[in-house]
C-alpha cells in the first residue's frame, strides 16, 4: 500500500500545488477581508467565479475574431489577467459600498446573512447571462497551453512512477507565485498597505491618524477581490470548463486554506492554500486505498471539510496566527 | 383616515364581521372557482389578519384552529385541483415546522445554523431505511421493511436521532466562535449530504445516489395515507405540538437563557449559564423538529434521494426566518409561508404564464429568465434587502410584555403577611419617586 | 470567618505577568475594595476569581472549597456574582427578564417540565417573577421593568447589572468599577445602595472602585495593588497615610 502511495506521490505533489496555488491567492482574499473588517466575506468566491467568466468570456471573443493564432497566448493571457482582475475589484468595491458598509455596527450575523444573499444574486445573475449568451451555463473556452509535458520522476528513483502537466500548470504556478509576492510587497512596503495594516489592529486609532478608513477598506476589497479574479482567470485556463456554481465550494476550501494559515494572516493564507491543495489531491489519490475501499475520492470534499473543523477546535488562531483572547 | 384606522383598530365588532365576510367570500370563491390559486391564498392569509386582530388570544386559537381544520380543506374540496392545495399546505406546514426550529438555533440562540437541512435528511434517511427492504442489507435481525404502522413510532426515532446528530455536531462545533459556526455548520451539512450520496458501498446502507424508492406509506388503524389531504392533518398536528412546545420554551428559562447568550455570551456565562450545555439544547431541539418532519416528509413523497437536501434547502429555510423575523414566532410562521408558496405556487405560476405569453408569441422572454429559475436570485435579493432594511423581519420579535399590576398586587399580600414589612422595597419606599425621575 | 481566601495567585500571559503572589481575604459580610493605579491587575484578578481566566498558580477557596479550574457559571454557581467595568447587560431583553436570567441557576425547571407544563414550573416561574420585580424595585427600576435593556440611561443600566448580579443570590458579589461614569449625585445614591444591600442580601461586596470618596466612604478592608503586586491593605485610615500607596499613584518623584 505504501509502495502505490509513493509511486503516485510526484503527480500528487504536482496536482496539489496547482489546486493549492489557486487556493492559496483565494485565500488571501479572505483574509485581508477578515483582516480588516472581522467578517467572513460569502460573496468571495462568486468574486473568483465571475473573474473566471469574464476571462472565459475574453478568450471566446478573441477566439471567434479569429485572434487566437496571430496574438501570442501569454498576450492573451494577460488580457484576460487584468481585464478579470480590474473588473472583479471593482465588484468587490461595489459589494462592500452596498451591502457591507451600512452594515459595520449591526449585529455580526446580518453581514453575514447579506454576504450570502450577494453570493447567490452574484451566481444567478452570472448564470443567466451565460445562458443568454450560450444557451448553456456550463461553459467551455478555447484550450490554451494543452501541451503535456512529460517528467520522468522514476529516473530519480524507482519508487516512483512518471509524471507528467500541462503547460498552464507552469503558468498558474508563477502567476500565482507573482500575485502572492505583489501582494505582500504591496502590503508591507507601500503607503496604503502600512495604513491597511493600521486599520485592521485598530480602526478608530487608524481614523485618529488621518487614515481615511473608508478608502482603506474600499482599496482592501479591490485589491482582494482582483486577486480573487486573476485566479479565476487561471482556474479557467487550467481546467477549462467553469460553472456559475464552481466558486462557492471552491470559496469554502481557500476559506479553510485561510483558517488553516492563521487567518487575517496573508503568509498564513498562502502556506494554508498549498498545504490544502497538496492534502486534498492526496486524500483525493489514496483515500480509497487508505480505508480499503470504504471511503473513495468522493470523500475529498467532506476531508476538507474535516480539516477545517479540526483546526478551529484544536488550533484555531491557525499555524502562522496569533491566539487572541476576548477581553472581559 | 388615520384617524378612522386607528378607531377601526381598536373595534373588535367590526374587525370581525369584516373578517367573517372575508373569510366567506374567500371560501365560496375557492369551493366554486377551483382554478383560483389568488382565493386559496386569500383565504390562507385571512391568518395573518386574524394574527393582527383585536382579539382575546384564546378567541384568536380557536378561530384560526377551525380555519385550519375545517374550513381550509373544506374549501379546497371543490374539484379537481383539491390534492393539489393540499400538498401546497402539507408542504407549508414542514416548512413552517422546520423555520421554527432552525429559529431557535438562529433566532433566539443567535447561531447561525447554515446546514440545517442535514437534520431533515437524518429523519427522512431514518424512516426511509427502515420502511423499505434497505434495511435488511445490514439489520442482523427484523423483517424489512417495516409497515406503515411504525410510522407513528418513526416520527419519535426520526426527532430523536436528529437530535442525537444535532449534539454529535454540536460538541465540537460548539466550540467555535460565531462567523467561524456558519462555515463549520455548513461544512456538517454538505459532509452528512456526501455521506448520504455515497453510502451505498461497501454496504448498502442509503442507496447512495439512487435515493430509496417506495418508502411505505402511514397506516392508522389499519387505514393507509397516501393522499395530500391526509398528510394534510398528521403535519397539522404535528405542527401544532411544535408550536406550543416553541411557545413553551420562548417564554421559559431555558428561552431565556438561549437570548441571553445571543446577547453576551460572557455576561450569559458569569450568570450560571453553562454555555455549551444551553447551544447543545438549542442545537438538539431545532433539529429534532425538523428530524420528525423529515419522517412526514419520505412518508409523503415516497422516496428520497440526496438532491432533496442541499445546501440550498439549508439556505431556503435561513430566508423563511430572516424574512419573517429572527426569533420572533409569528413572524418566522409567515416567513416560512411566504417562501414555499412563492417557491411551490407563485414561481409556477409564473413561469406557466410566461410560458403562454411565449407561445401566443404577444413576447418573447428566454428561457434563462424563466421565474422557476430564478429563485437564487429572488431569495438572495430578500436575503440582502431584509438584511440592510428589514433587519428585524416581516413581524418582528417582541419581548414578553410582563403585567406591572399582576407583580406588584403580590407586595401588597406580603406586605400584610409580614408585620415588619418587605425588607427589599425600603429604600424604593423611601426615595423611589426622585429615583425614577432621574434614571427613566 | 473569610468568604473568600485568595493564596499567592500568580497569572502570566506570555512573558507579561498580571497578578505576582497576591493574597487576601473578604470576611463573611464585609465590604472590601481593591484599588490601585490604571493597569495594576485590579480587573485580571477579578477574572480569575470568577473562572474566566485560570490562574498560572495559586489559590481560590470560596468557603474554604477550591473553585480554581472552575468554569465562571459553575463560580457563579457556588455563589459568587459579579458586575462588568464595560456594562454587559442583555441589550434587546426586557429589564425584568435580565434579572430573571440572573435567577438561571435556581430554577429547577428542565426541557421535560418546561414542554409538559408542570404545574411545579409554572408556579416556579410566577414566583420568580415577583422576586425580580420586587428587585427591580429595591433599585427603582421597577416601572421600567418592559423596557429594552439598552434604552435604560447609563446609570440605570450600572443598577440593573448590579440588580441582576444579586438575582443569582451570590455569597460574594464583585463590582467592576460600578461608579463608573456617573455623576456625583448618582455615585452618592450608589454608595447608599453598596452599603445596604450587602446587610440585606446577606452577601460580602468586593469592588474595584477609582472613586476614592466611594471607596474610603465604605470600605472596611482596602487592598492595594500595583504592577500586579499587592503593596498595602487595611482599613481607610491605614492605606489614607501608607507611603508605598501614596507614590504608587503619585509617583515617587512627587513625594520625594
Amino acid at each position: 500500500m505504501l509502495h502505490e502511495m509513493i509511486q503516485s506521490l510526484p503527480q500528487v505533489l504536482i496536482d496539489g500545488l496547482t489546486l493549492g496555488t489557486v487556493y492559496a491567492v483565494v485565500a488571501l482574499g479572505y483574509t485581508m477581508v477578515y483582516g480588516i473588517l472581522q467578517l467572513i466575506n460569502f460573496a468571495h468566491g462568486e468574486i473568483f467565479m465571475s473573474g473566471a467568466f469574464i476571462g472565459t468570456a475574453i478568450l471566446i471573443a478573441f477566439s471567434s475574431m479569429g485572434l487566437l493564432h496571430s496574438i501570442p497566448s501569454i498576450l492573451v493571457v494577460i488580457i484576460m489577467l487584468v481585464v478579470a482582475a480590474v473588473l472583479t475589484g471593482f465588484l468587490g468595491m461595489g459589494i462592500e459600498r452596498v451591502a457591507y458598509r451600512p452594515l459595520r455596527n449591526a449585529p455580526r450575523l446580518i453581514p453575514l446573512i447579506t454576504a450570502i444573499g450577494i453570493s447567490f444574486v452574484l451566481q444567478d445573475v452570472v448564470r443567466f447571462i451565460a445562458e443568454l449568451a450560450k444557451g448553456n451555463y456550463i461553459i467551455t473556452g478555447p484550450s490554451l497551453f494543452t501541451k503535456q509535458i512529460h517528467i520522468p520522476t522514476s529516473s530519480i528513483s524507482s519508487v516512483f512512477h512518471d509524471s507528467s502537466f500541462k503547460t498552464s500548470f507552469l503558468l498558474v504556478l508563477i502567476i500565482a507565485i507573482i500575485l502572492m509576492i505583489a501582494l505582500d510587497f504591496f502590503v508591507n512596503k507601500t503607503k496604503y498597505g502600512t495604513a491597511m495594516r493600521a486599520v485592521s489592529l485598530d480602526r478608530d486609532t487608524a481614523a485618529l491618524m488621518s487614515i481615511n478608513v473608508n478608502k482603506i477598506i474600499s482599496v482592501t476589497f479591490f485589491v482582494g477581490s482582483a486577486l480573487g479574479g486573476a485566479t479565476g482567470v487561471l482556474f479557467a485556463v487550467q481546467y477549462g470548463t467553469i460553472d456559475p456554481y464552481i466558486g462557492f465550494i471552491l470559496g469554502l476550501k481557500a476559506f479553510t486554506a485561510a483558517v488553516l494559515g492563521g487567518i487575517g494572516n496573508i503568509r498564513g493564507a498562502m502556506l494554508g492554500g498549498i498545504i490544502l491543495g497538496i492534502l486534498e489531491m492526496f486524500a483525493a489519490a489514496n483515500l480509497s486505498l487508505l480505508t480499503g475501499g470504504v471511503l473513495g475520492a468522493e470523500y475529498k470534499d467532506v476531508f476538507a471539510f474535516a480539516i477545517l473543523i479540526l483546526v478551529l477546535i484544536f488550533k484555531p488562531e491557525g499555524l502562522l496566527g496569533k491566539p487572541v483572547a476576548e477581553k472581559v | 383616515m388615520k384617524e378612522k384606522l386607528s378607531a377601526f383598530k381598536l373595534h373588535k365588532t367590526p374587525q370581525l364581521i369584516l373578517f367573517v365576510a372575508f373569510v366567506i367570500v374567500t371560501s365560496l370563491a375557492l369551493y366554486f372557482s377551483q382554478k383560483s390559486v389568488i382565493s386559496f391564498l386569500l383565504l390562507l392569509s385571512s391568518l395573518l389578519f386574524l394574527y393582527y386582530m383585536n382579539l382575546k388570544n384564546r378567541t384568536k386559537w380557536m378561530i384560526g384552529l377551525i380555519l385550519l381544520f375545517i374550513l381550509i380543506p373544506f374549501a379546497s374540496s371543490g374539484g379537481p385541483a383539491f390534492q393539489s392545495y393540499m400538498e401546497v399546505a402539507t408542504m407549508v406546514g414542514i416548512y413552517v415546522s422546520m423555520a421554527l426550529g432552525l429559529n431557535i438555533v438562529v433566532g433566539m440562540a443567535g447561531l447561525l445554523d447554515m446546514g440545517f437541512i442535514a437534520f431533515f435528511a437524518v429523519g427522512a434517511y431514518a424512516y426511509s431505511i427502515f420502511a423499505t427492504p434497505q434495511a435488511s442489507n445490514f439489520m442482523p435481525f427484523g423483517h424489512y421493511p417495516l409497515d406503515g404502522n411504525s410510522f407513528w413510532a418513526f416520527l419519535i426515532i426520526g426527532a430523536i436521532a436528529a437530535a442525537i446528530t444535532g449534539v454529535l455536531i454540536g460538541v465540537p462545533v460548539l466550540r467555535v466562535k460565531g462567523d467561524y459556526l456558519a462555515i463549520v455548520t455548513l461544512g456538517f451539512g454538505e459532509i452528512i449530504r456526501i455521506v448520504f450520496n455515497n453510502s451505498d458501498s461497501p454496504i448498502n446502507f442509503t442507496g447512495g445516489a439512487m435515493g430509496i424508492a417506495s418508502v411505505a406509506h402511514p397506516k392508522i388503524f389499519g387505514y393507509e395515507l397516501s393522499f395530500p389531504n391526509q398528510f394534510y392533518f398528521v403535519t397539522l398536528v404535528i405542527l401544532l405540538f411544535t408550536l406550543f412546545a416553541v411557545l413553551r420554551l420562548e417564554r421559559s428559562k431555558l428561552g431565556r437563557s438561549w437570548k441571553a447568550i445571543r446577547e453576551n455570551e460572557i455576561a450569559a456565562q458569569a450568570m450560571g449559564i453553562p454555555l455549551v450545555k444551553t447551544k447543545l439544547m438549542a442545537f438538539a431541539l431545532g433539529a429534532s423538529f425538523s428530524g420528525m418532519m423529515g419522517v412526514v416528509f419520505a412518508a409523503k413523497q415516497q422516496f428520497i434521494d440526496p438532491t432533496s437536501f442541499t445546501l440550498m434547502e439549508s439556505f431556503t429555510i435561513l430566508v423563511m426566518v430572516v424574512l419573517g423575523g429572527m426569533g420572533s414566532v409569528p413572524g418566522v410562521i409567515l416567513g416560512a409561508a411566504v417562501v414555499t408558496i412563492l417557491n411551490l405556487q407563485v414561481l409556477t405560476e409564473l413561469t406557466n404564464w410566461v410560458n403562454q405569453l411565449n407561445l401566443s408569441g404577444v413576447v418573447s422572454i428566454p428561457d434563462a429568465l424563466s421565474p422557476a429559475k430564478m429563485q437564487k436570485f429572488i431569495f438572495g435579493a430578500l436575503l440582502i434587502i431584509f438584511a440592510l432594511y428589514k433587519t428585524n423581519g416581516l413581524i418582528p420579535a417582541k419581548n414578553r410584555v410582563f403585567d406591572e399590576k399582576k407583580l406588584a398586587s403580590d407586595k401588597s399580600n406580603s406586605k400584610d403577611n409580614d408585620p415588619k414589612g418587605n425588607p427589599m422595597t425600603t429604600l424604593k419606599d423611601k426615595d423611589s419617586k426622585e429615583q425614577t425621575k432621574i434614571y427613566s | 470567618m473569610p468568604i473568600l481566601e485568595v493564596t499567592n495567585i500568580t497569572k502570566q500571559f506570555g512573558g507579561l505577568t498580571a497578578n505576582s503572589n497576591v493574597s487576601m481575604t473578604v470576611e463573611e459580610d464585609s465590604i472590601t475594595a481593591v484599588i490601585g493605579p490604571n493597569g495594576a491587575g485590579k480587573t485580571t484578578f477579578f477574572n480569575m476569581i470568577t473562572g474566566v481566566y485560570q490562574p498560572t498558580s495559586g489559590e481560590i477557596k470560596l468557603n474554604n472549597e477550591s473553585i480554581v479550574g472552575l468554569k465562571p457559571d459553575m463560580v457563579a454557581k457556588k455563589g459568587i456574582s459579579r458586575t462588568f467595568q464595560n456594562i454587559r447587560l442583555f441589550d434587546e431583553m426586557s429589564v425584568i427578564e435580565n434579572v430573571l436570567v440572573g435567577m438561571h441557576s435556581h430554577l429547577k425547571a428542565n426541557l421535560l417540565s418546561i414542554l409538559l407544563d408542570f404545574p411545579v414550573t409554572k408556579k416556579e416561574e410566577i414566583e420568580a417573577e415577583k422576586e425580580a420585580y420586587r428587585l427591580l424595585e429595591y433599585f427603582g427600576l421597577s416601572s421600567l421593568l418592559n423596557e429594552k435593556a439598552c434604552n435604560l440611561s447609563y446609570g440605570a443600566q450600572r443598577k440593573l447589572e448590579i440588580a441582576r448580579a444579586l438575582a443569582t443570590k451570590p455569597k460574594l458579589i464583585l463590582l467592576d468599577e460600578p461608579a463608573a461614569g456617573m455623576n456625583p449625585k448618582e455615585t452618592k445614591e450608589l454608595t447608599e445602595i453598596i452599603r445596604q444591600m450587602g446587610k440585606e442580601f446577606h452577601t460580602s461586596v468586593l469592588l474595584i472602585e477609582h472613586d476614592m470618596k466611594l471607596v474610603m466612604g465604605i470600605s472596611e478592608h482596602i487592598i492595594v495593588l500595583d504592577h500586579g503586586e499587592k503593596i498595602a491593605e487595611g482599613n481607610p485610615d491605614e492605606i489614607r497615610s501608607n507611603q508605598k500607596v501614596i507614590e504608587a499613584y503619585l509617583g515617587s518623584a512627587a513625594v520625594n
